[in-house]
């Protein structure tokens, strides 16, 4: 193989780092590459999982039951007519279902209709930037007060600071998502009474009535420091915890000690050397953690009377909306590949050893 | 002259750089307080080397560590270090870190793990520059190639830019002396800076880091346990015990007229390749005490020979000694006066076990059984790449066709470099499983014969191991007793009274107390769970013990009463040891003949005698050279060969010699010469001496750096 070293000639320690070298040189070229076969394999799992959702579905939910209820009482055969305008006849053949509803997607990229006739494609649209808009928030305060308390509480090992601060994050990571909303609820409702005022707005993610583009913006952004309060409140402990736990792992360690013979002080040895070591596993969990949490905000988002994502899962399977279900459950596929590509890339840049092996 | 050296010596070389006085260290323990230094006091002047030498717990890293200001906060820190005028002791976390890396530079014990893995070496040199020099990075990464390539680093543009990873310990411990230097400090500490190494490249970094010394003028703190090293690189030596400084003088003086009977002891207990004509090592008798609640009385009084009443009334004071004709000579020992050539009254303090004599070496060799026989043994492992669907793209071949005998009552001491192939020897033959290529047979028993469970069985019986690491060998939660008594049931035994009477037996014999059978392993010291692990391997009566580095993890003090036992078990029982080591000097001690290895092949094998005094291979000859001796001036005399490089991988089995990338000699010889090392491989052949072979075209060449 051309450009394949020679091994003998690796068994000095220079050559070995000559090819090192080299490598490190052709590594952004590695990377993409690398990145490109990771998108094709997930991209295949997606596709797997969709169609077996796609399957289970259809043997498990019955459309029809949303017709049962109607009054007038409808025929079986009215009620499979008006399926079969949605690509829902329970006595058409599944493959011939499937055909069209994947060539539907691969064409179109139309995900199909509700039993009742809505769009899912307008559905999902809207929902997945609702709950963007309270997961993402969210999420990156986890993250900074949960690292920041991690690498606080880990550099005062046993002291007050820690031990208070570790009990609440304990607290707080065991409190029901239910509990943690009504909590903030109550508190802003008796804030607002106190104020006279709707300072914190306590449901929905904006006013009706507002319009215009910084109003629309305000209103948003006072609807959603509530559920990003709740939200954060129980997810930021397991970052804290973790943190703590991996950091203390590295403070003791010889490199950091040799960092702070370097002439760093404790401080900045733990930062620059220890933290950077230890935050590797951190950012892998938070790749991972961004699927559940798109579709796993379901108390919080009924708490709130916010129509995301979450709200949506539960509501598809209630009503037997099959093409509902099938894209939520392609939407969480896509999030699962998506924070294992950022967990990929978040370690290749935190660890430069991984361009080099 | 006392003019001269007024006029041209700058006015610090009489102020000491560094004064530590009273320095006082305690910890907090569950036991109680735990005082780790007991008030040290020392000055150091520029350009000096201070050698502090102690066992494990004498409190000589802590020491170190205070002058660092890297205690944890919990420690009680009470004394004055004094260096350029300041008390260091005063300087908060950020006032030291502005002492830390510039005036004050320290090189740690372990290479693997003082380097974060994730910055390049470079990285890692320019940050200490640019934390103390304002600099750009650019020129930060351009000294840091300086100082790599100052340091004995090859091509060092290049491996600035690889990762620790990708660096060989003794190449570690140079760019963490590369960066210990970067600030052109005024003192370097060197906590054990090469116990972690082999010795070829621990004569390497004492190398560079005289050196760096030199380049700096720096004065340094060498903490050692080894008094070869010391012996070297010191000017003057304190030596600790129970974290107080016993005796603390010149290096020559030291090693000369010891006056401590604590110093008289270690320096007996080291086995000495310079002085292999004596039969037995001097053990201390003994542990360290611990240091929780130390009453006042000599913390030695308990483990020395002469001690007196009057010993355990108060603890000594480290006083100058009279009568000594060196200055600034002190001890902290009653009697150190009275102490003369390690005897007191023409009696020495340290009396010489007696050798029991060994029966079996009465019959000449060729007559005695083989216990053990390898020929041609091979082992190989293949080199893979690629993740799913692994390629074999090369091979390992770390056993590459070696042939040993060990006959009856005979130890063979098998010496060599980490990764020369020793460890996958000895898991060959414990193996019991034919080998690749070659035949191993134990006890006249060839192990490709071997088919039932039975058969094997009954040759492990007779080939038993003792493992480096006491602590890790032994079961914690079982007893002495059933410790002992599990590879007697192994082998049927049922009967509870036969087998409380064999433990007992097997406690005695090696040295422990039957009555403390129902004690578990944690309530032994090291040499103690040692000597437990040496009753195991002894309980079926096995003809060969396989010892794979069995006193490394143990103090020098502690390591001599070990091996002194292994020398009598071999006279009473009439063993056959396989011994592995990498301190040549506990080989020269222990074995009867030696084999050397390099890269999978045995490249010299003879008598003890033999090899250590007449050495053929130039592998052999740099590794005896590279080994410190406890004896200051002939380390200094005499003339090193420094072996160029690491070990290299042995991955190719092609023909010609395996040790001519780093070979002294090859260098000297002629071409035509040359050509043949590189193109045949030469075979372990006897030359004038009957049982000594090496395996060197040109043993009989002298070499221009030969000792």
């Amino acid at each position: 193989m051309p450009g394949q070293p020679d091994l003998d000639s690796l068994r000095s320690p220079d050559l070995r780092a000559e090819y090192a070298y080299a490598h490190i040189m052709k590594d952004r070229l590695t990377v993409l590459r690398y990145i490109a076969r990771k998108i094709v394999g997930w991209f295949l799992m997606i596709a797997i999982a969709t169609n077996l959702t796609y399957f289970l579905a259809n043997a498990f939910l019955k459309p029809a039951s949303n017709y049962t209820a109607l009054r007038p009482p409808r025929t079986p055969a009215q009620i499979n007519r008006s399926l079969a305008l949605y690509n829902l006849n329970p006595n058409k053949p599944i493959t011939d279902r499937w055909w069209h509803w994947i060539s539907q997607i691969v064409t179109h990229f139309d995900w199909g209709q509700s039993p009742t006739g809505g769009s899912v494609n307008d559905q999902v649209a809207y929902r997945i930037f609702v709950s963007g808009q309270l997961v993402l928030g969210s999420t990156i305060l986890s993250i900074v007060i949960g690292v920041g308390l991690g690498v606080y509480t880990a550099s005062r090992q046993y002291k007050a600071s820690d031990r208070v601060l570790q009990g609440f994050s304990v607290l707080s990571f065991n409190t029901p998502s239910a509990v943690a909303s009504l909590g903030v609820v109550f508190a802003a409702i008796a804030l607002n009474q106190a104020l006279g005022s709707t300072l914190l707005p306590v449901a929905g993610a904006q006013s009706p009535d507002v319009s215009g583009f910084w109003s629309v913006f305000g209103s948003r952004a006072t609807h959603a420091i509530l559920p990003t309060i709740s939200l954060t409140f129980i997810s930021y402990a397991g970052y804290h915890l973790l943190q703590r736990s991996l950091l203390l792992d590295h403070i003791n360690s010889d490199y950091v000690r040799t960092a702070r013979a370097k002439g760093l002080t404790r401080k900045q040895a733990i930062y620059r050397h220890g933290l950077r070591t230890s935050i590797i596993p951190v950012a892998t969990q938070v790749a991972f953690a961004m699927p559940a949490l798109f579709t796993g905000a379901v108390i919080t988002e009924t708490v709130f009377a916010w129509h995301g994502m979450g709200e949506y899962f539960t509501k598809t399977i209630s009503t037997n909306d099959v093409h509902g279900v099938v894209a939520v459950a392609a939407f969480g596929a896509l999030m699962t590949a998506i924070g294992a590509i950022l967990a990929d890339l978040a370690v290749v840049a935190l660890d430069p050893r991984i361009r080099v092996s | 002259m006392i003019e001269q050296r007024a006029v041209t010596t700058p006015l610090d070389t009489q102020q000491p750089l560094l004064s530590v006085r009273d320095l006082r260290v305690a910890f907090p323990s569950e036991a109680g307080r735990v005082e780790a230094v007991r008030g040290v006091s020392f000055d150091l002047h520029r350009g000096k080397t201070l050698g502090i030498v102690g066992e494990s717990g004498s409190g000589k890293s802590v020491t170190s560590m205070a002058v660092m200001g890297l205690l944890p906060d919990y420690a009680a820190i009470t004394g004055e270090i004094t260096l350029g005028g300041r008390n260091l002791l005063d300087l908060d976390d950020r006032q030291m870190s502005k002492v830390r890396g510039r005036q004050i530079g320290m090189i740690f014990q372990d290479p693997l793990s003082s380097l974060t893995p994730i910055f390049t070496i470079g990285d890692q040199i320019a940050e200490a520059l640019q934390i103390h020099q304002d600099i750009s990075a650019a020129a930060a990464a351009k000294r840091a190639v300086e100082l790599l390539d100052l340091v004995g680093i090859p091509n060092p543009d290049r491996r600035a830019k690889g990762f620790p990873h990708e660096f060989s310990g003794g190449m570690r411990q140079r760019a963490v002396i590369a960066m210990s230097i970067a600030n052109d400090p005024d003192l370097i500490i060197a906590d054990e800076p090469t116990t972690a190494l082999d010795v070829t490249v621990q004569a390497q970094i004492l190398d560079v880091l005289k050196t760096a010394q030199r380049e700096t003028g720096a004065a340094v703190i060498m903490i050692t346990h080894d008094l070869g090293v010391v012996a070297g690189s010191a000017d003057d030596v304190m030596v600790m015990y129970a974290g107080k400084p016993v005796e603390h003088a010149g290096v020559d003086e030291l090693f000369a007229r010891p006056r401590m009977p604590y110093t008289i002891g270690l320096m007996g207990a080291i086995p000495r390749l310079d002085d292999r004509a004596r039969d037995a090592l001097t053990p201390v008798p003994g542990t360290p005490p611990l240091l929780v609640d130390l009453p006042d009385a000599c913390p030695f009084a308990a483990r020395c020979p002469v001690v007196q009443d009057a010993c355990r009334e108060t603890e000594p004071p480290l006083l100058a000694v009279t009568g000594s004709d060196g200055d600034g000579h002190s001890a902290a020992c009653r009697r150190a006066a009275e102490i003369e050539d390690g005897a007191i009254g023409g009696e020495p303090i340290y009396p010489v076990p007696a050798l029991r004599e060994n029966r079996v070496a009465a019959v000449p060799r060729e007559d005695r059984p083989k216990v053990l026989e390898l020929s041609g043994v091979t082992k190989t492992f293949p080199l893979t790449k690629g993740g799913l669907l692994k390629r074999k793209v090369g091979t390992v071949f770390a056993v590459n066709g070696i042939d040993l005998d060990i006959r009856e009552g005979e130890t063979l001491g098998l010496v060599g470099e980490s990764g020369c192939g020793k460890t996958t020897t000895l898991l060959e033959i414990m193996g019991l499983k034919p080998p690749e290529q070659g035949s191993i047979a134990v006890c006249g028993q060839d192990t490709a014969d071997l088919k039932r469970k039975q058969d094997i069985s009954s040759v492990r019986r007779n080939m038993q191991m003792v493992f480096q690491d006491p602590m890790g060998a032994l079961d914690p939660r079982m007893t002495v007793f059933d410790i002992l008594a599990e590879p007697l049931r192994a082998v049927g035994e049922r009967n509870s009274k036969v087998l409380a009477g064999k433990v007992a037996e097997l406690m005695e014999l090696v040295g422990l107390d039957p009555e403390h059978r129902d004690r578990f392993p944690a309530a032994f010291s090291g040499g103690q769970r040692q000597r437990i692990g040496i009753a195991r391997a002894l309980a079926t009566r096995p003809q060969l013990l396989v010892l794979d580095e069995p006193v490394s993890a143990l103090d020098v003090s502690v390591q001599a009463g070990v091996i002194n036992l292994l020398n009598e078990l071999k006279a009473e029982l009439g063993l056959s040891y396989l011994f592995v080591a990498h301190d040549l000097s506990v080989v020269s001690h222990i074995s009867d003949r030696v084999a050397v290895m390099y890269l999978g092949r045995i490249v010299e094998v003879g008598t003890t005698d033999a090899v250590f005094d007449n050495p053929r291979h130039p592998y052999t000859k740099a590794l005896l050279s590279a080994i410190p001796l406890p004896d200051p001036v002939a380390e200094r005399t005499r003339e090193r060969v420094l072996l160029k490089g690491d070990l290299p991988n042995p991955t190719d089995d092609r023909p010609g010699c395996r040790f001519v990338t780093r070979c002294p000699l090859h260098l000297t010889l002629s071409e035509p010469q040359k050509e043949r090392c590189r193109g045949v491989t030469p075979q372990l052949t006897e030359r004038e001496e009957r049982d000594h072979q090496d395996a060197c075209h040109f043993a009989d060449t002298p070499v221009s750096v030969d000792h």
